[in-house]
């Protein structure tokens, strides 16, 4: 049985006490690609921020790697646990070069350089160069780099497709997998394009105005497009169109 | 020129003190200079007379006749060298690690801006506080480093001044290889740009920035103690020389600091050579060159090296108030301004000096409206703009004896012209860099123009004047007699000459915000790549800014000569610009709302009228306001136009039906 990483229970989420999400259940183990899709504004980010600790966690508990989450004003603690976060913006730092970027992956300890390069070639021709004169799929791989360099245990993605081509994204998403695969790390992938993140998943998490309406495998989500167009749409969604 | 390196050595230090907050935090710390100068006054202090100053505390007992709070605490008769040099290392620590967690990290979300002022309030209460223990007297002190003499490059000069270079040089290499090498020093960097980031790889940004402001605080006080040996320890040197630093700095890029060290050092050395070289060569020109070169040469460099619009890759952090059109009509505006006829005629006379006083205090924070609130340009020059036109309208009125209105018209043309001139830099810098730029070019304007005798400049004595204003055979200045009130200066005539220009001035900008033209300033303030994209052309827009807010200075300049009469160029020096830029965003900097309570927190204005009838402060004002200045911007960090607008909103909502306020929303 592989361990389990991340592990919401009845979770109500939000800023400034107003709940975004809420009665959240999710879990996610070692080894897996879990998806967390939704439409606009269905809470997804925020169910990475509050395992960050950017938002809060009004009721119920979140516990990462057996232990509940530090202090509000202390959210850089869950950064040394082994959860890395790639946020929307993919949190890379414009003024800082590509090299100096995969540096910051662990506070401590030799930071392997080559590793980032062996899972993407052309972030090595770029080691010298500012992040910010990076193209969009280059700040991306750039940010995935320096996520594996952090060697994981969680590892939460935030909109990878976002601001992307397709074409990036199909390449970038199995890149994940092999993450996943190769170093045992959770990995929890947020998506607006559901197909794309689906193909790769192991199990997928659907919510809906805050509330979960699906938890199953991908591959459910996958094979019944209705219920999914659905969700997105707004038409209905909820229990009586669920399979 | 070897002359000038212990000079330059203090420039470097306190230029890479200025690069390492910064870096570390956003802010440009205008104070590095004041906390250097209050170290060393607490090691001088400790050596000579053994008492370590306590700073004023409020002491509510004293105000029932109490016993006062002590000043100072004894250590025997002299505290020897190595103890009193590490007390004041610790003092300027915990000045750098009180300043992190009081100041800036409260304000680490604030528009930079907001930082600029409160670098500065805080060097307003620390100089403030060095004149309360310590007084105005210079002292000397004893040398630390060895003293003996040393030929070098043909010139003898005193050992220190080596060994100082070879600090600054050493400090300067580690800082470099800790920034480009160290995970903390990378980290830093990273901090700067995007704190929740890094806070995502598991770094506390607030330990660094808390690291870094005790480090730079911490070198600063080092500076002070090993230079005012040389330099002699009096409550504004140190603290002034942090405008050359800035200048250092900014060569740097506020990122280098080699760079910045060895500007510094150069600044130094250029000083010195220009002195020897006024002094031998008949041809110089006898100008105060010293002050004034070194800034238009960074004017020029940075101009050469700007671009006009902000590259790819660039960070923008710009978040200021929010421009709301005043929501006045007409008539509810002329009953107010017949109020304050009113008020400038029959309050008492202190009263009616300080309306008059924060009249022309609105009218100058007006010029700041326009071209920081609307535009987004952070001008520091405003004071210098004002002075053109008060030392104008003397030079046209007075010396050439045009009459009063056309010297008036002209005095306001000729700040106009010299604040497109300020204005040419802004068409390829932008924030901080500008705000330290049009500084410099304060500085030029005062040593360049005020401070020799001339057009535009001051008398034989040093002063300049101008004659009772005069329009038609009417004559309204400050002592002629107004037929209605009592007989006590200032006469009311020039008072409702002062409100019916404020009011025209408000006008004129209340218009520019609900005009086109207003809202392609507002475009342009919120991202200058979108607004050029919509067509706006982004050079003519802040160009017409700087005009109108010159315009704007230039009144307000020429009304402030006439008021005193006679005037030296101490009134609209660098000190007053920044000032002016402390007052206007205390206010509120982007509403002509805010400009108005800006200007009645003008020392003489309004506010301290009513504060010295009913309180006294006394000698302790200037630290009371340094400190009210701070806690004020901690707490309501937009300004109390702002904090005005949300208590307004507030009430409203409670007694009455809400209604959508015209916001113009600007997202950072």
């Amino acid at each position: 049985m592989s361990q389990r990483i991340l592990d919401f229970q009845d979770v109500d989420a939000g800023y400034g006490g107003v709940a975004v999400v809420r009665n959240l259940t999710l879990f996610v183990d070692a080894g897996e690609v879990v998806a967390l899709i939704g439409p606009n504004g269905a809470g997804k980010t925020t169910t990475l921020m509050t395992v960050s600790g950017f938002a809060e966690v009004l009721r119920g508990t979140v516990r990462v790697l057996g232990r509940p989450l530090p202090k509000l004003r202390r959210a850089h603690l869950i950064g040394r646990w082994g959860v890395h976060h790639v946020p929307e913006q993919r949190g890379i730092f414009y003024g800082l070069t590509v090299e100096e970027n995969l540096r910051l992956a662990t506070r401590h300890g030799r930071v392997d350089l080559d590793r980032a390069a062996s899972y993407f070639p052309v972030l090595e021709s770029l080691m010298s160069r500012r992040a910010g004169l990076l193209s969009g799929g280059e700040q991306q791989m750039l940010a995935l780099g320096r996520a594996l360099l952090s060697e994981p245990r969680l590892l939460m993605v935030d909109e990878m497709s976002l601001g992307l081509a397709p074409i990036i994204c199909e390449e970038l998403l199995p890149i994940v997998r092999r993450m996943a695969d190769e170093t045992g790390a959770g990995v929890l992938i947020v998506e607006q394009h559901a197909d794309l993140a689906l193909e790769q998943a192991d199990r997928a998490y659907l919510l809906s105005h805050g509330d979960l309406v699906f938890d199953g495998p991908a591959s459910t989500l996958r094979d019944d497009r209705g219920f999914l167009d659905a969700t997105y749409l707004g038409l209905g969604g909820g229990e009586e169109s669920a399979p | 020129m070897i002359l000038g390196i212990g000079a330059g050595a203090i420039i470097a230090a306190l230029g890479i003190g200025l690069v390492l907050t910064y870096r570390s935090s956003g802010v440009i710390n205008f104070a590095v200079g004041a906390v250097a100068t209050y170290s060393a006054y607490v090691y001088s202090s400790l050596r000579t007379a053994g008492t370590y100053p306590i700073p004023p505390l409020p002491n509510p007992l004293a105000i029932a006749g109490g016993p006062s709070l002590p000043t100072s605490v004894r250590f025997g008769s002299s505290v020897a060298e190595t103890p009193a040099i590490a007390m004041a290392l610790a003092t300027a620590a915990l000045i750098g690690l009180l300043l992190h967690l009081l100041v800036f990290r409260p304000l680490r979300y604030a528009p930079v801006l907001g930082k600029i002022v409160a670098a500065i309030g805080v060097m307003i209460v620390l100089q403030s506080v060095v004149l309360l223990r310590f007084g105005a007297q210079a002292r000397q002190v004893e040398a630390i480093l060895p003293t003996t003499p040393v030929r070098a490059f043909g010139a003898t000069v005193p050992a220190d001044r080596f060994v100082l270079l070879g600090l600054v040089s050493v400090t300067t290499a580690v800082l470099w290889l800790v920034f480009k090498y160290t995970r903390f020093g990378i980290a830093t960097r990273a901090a700067a740009e995007n704190e929740r980031s890094v806070t995502l790889l598991g770094f506390s940004a607030d330990w660094q920035a808390g690291t870094n402001w005790v480090l730079a605080c911490t070198l600063a006080g080092l500076v002070g103690i090993l230079v005012v040996p040389i330099t002699g320890l009096t409550p504004n040197l140190l603290t002034l020389l942090v405008i050359p630093a800035l200048g250092a700095a900014l060569l740097g890029g506020f990122s280098s600091f080699v760079i910045a060290a060895g500007a510094g050092v150069g600044f130094g050395m250029v000083e010195s050579l220009l002195l020897i070289m006024q002094q031998r060569l008949a041809w110089m020109p006898k100008l105060d060159l010293v002050d004034a070169l070194p800034f238009i040469v960074i004017a020029l460099a940075m101009i050469m090296r700007g671009r006009a619009l902000p590259s790819r890759g660039a960070v923008q952090t710009r978040n200021l108030p929010d421009a709301y059109a005043s929501g006045m009509s007409f008539r509810a505006f002329i009953v107010l301004v017949l109020c304050v006829v009113a008020a400038a005629i029959f309050l008492p006379f202190d009263f009616r000096n300080g309306v008059t006083v924060s009249l022309i205090g609105a009218i100058l924070c007006l010029s700041l409206v326009v071209v920081t609130g609307f535009v987004g340009q952070i001008s520091l020059a405003q004071m210098a703009l004002a002075g053109i036109a008060a030392f104008g309208i003397g030079s046209f009125v007075q010396n050439a004896g045009l009459p009063f209105a056309l010297g008036f018209v002209l005095a306001v043309v000729a700040a106009v012209g010299f604040g497109l001139v300020v204005a040419l830099p802004s068409l390829r810098t932008r924030g901080a860099n500008l705000a330290i730029i049009t500084l410099a070019s304060a500085v030029a304007i005062q040593y360049l123009l005020f401070e020799r005798t001339g057009w535009f400049g001051v008398s034989a004595l040093g002063r300049k004047s101008v004659p009772p204003p005069e329009i038609l055979g009417l004559y309204f200045g400050p002592s002629t007699r107004f037929p209605i009130g009592d007989s006590k200066i200032p006469q009311p005539g020039f008072g409702i000459f002062v409100v019916l220009v404020t009011a025209a001035c408000c006008l004129v900008v209340t218009a520019l915000r609900r005009s086109h033209l207003g809202e392609r300033m507002l475009a342009v303030r919120a991202n200058e790549h979108a607004a050029a994209a919509a067509g706006v052309n982004v050079r003519v827009i802040k160009l017409t800014a700087f005009g109108i807010a010159a315009g704007l200075a230039g009144a307000a300049g020429a009304l402030r000569a006439v008021q005193l009469g006679t005037y030296s160029p101490g009134s609209f020096d660098v000190l007053a610009s920044v000032s002016l830029l402390v007052v206007a965003y205390l206010g509120g900097i982007s509403t002509v709302s805010g400009a108005l309570v800006a200007g009645s927190l003008f020392t003489q204005g309004f506010w301290t009228v009513v504060t010295d009838r009913f309180t006294n402060f006394g000698t302790y004002q200037t630290y009371v306001l340094g400190l009210a200045l701070l806690v004020t911007l901690v707490t309501v960090p937009e300004g109390l136009d702002a904090y005005h607008r949300e208590v307004g909103r507030a009430l409203k909502r409670r007694w009455r039906r809400p209604e959508p306020p015209a916001v113009v929303h600007e997202k950072p």
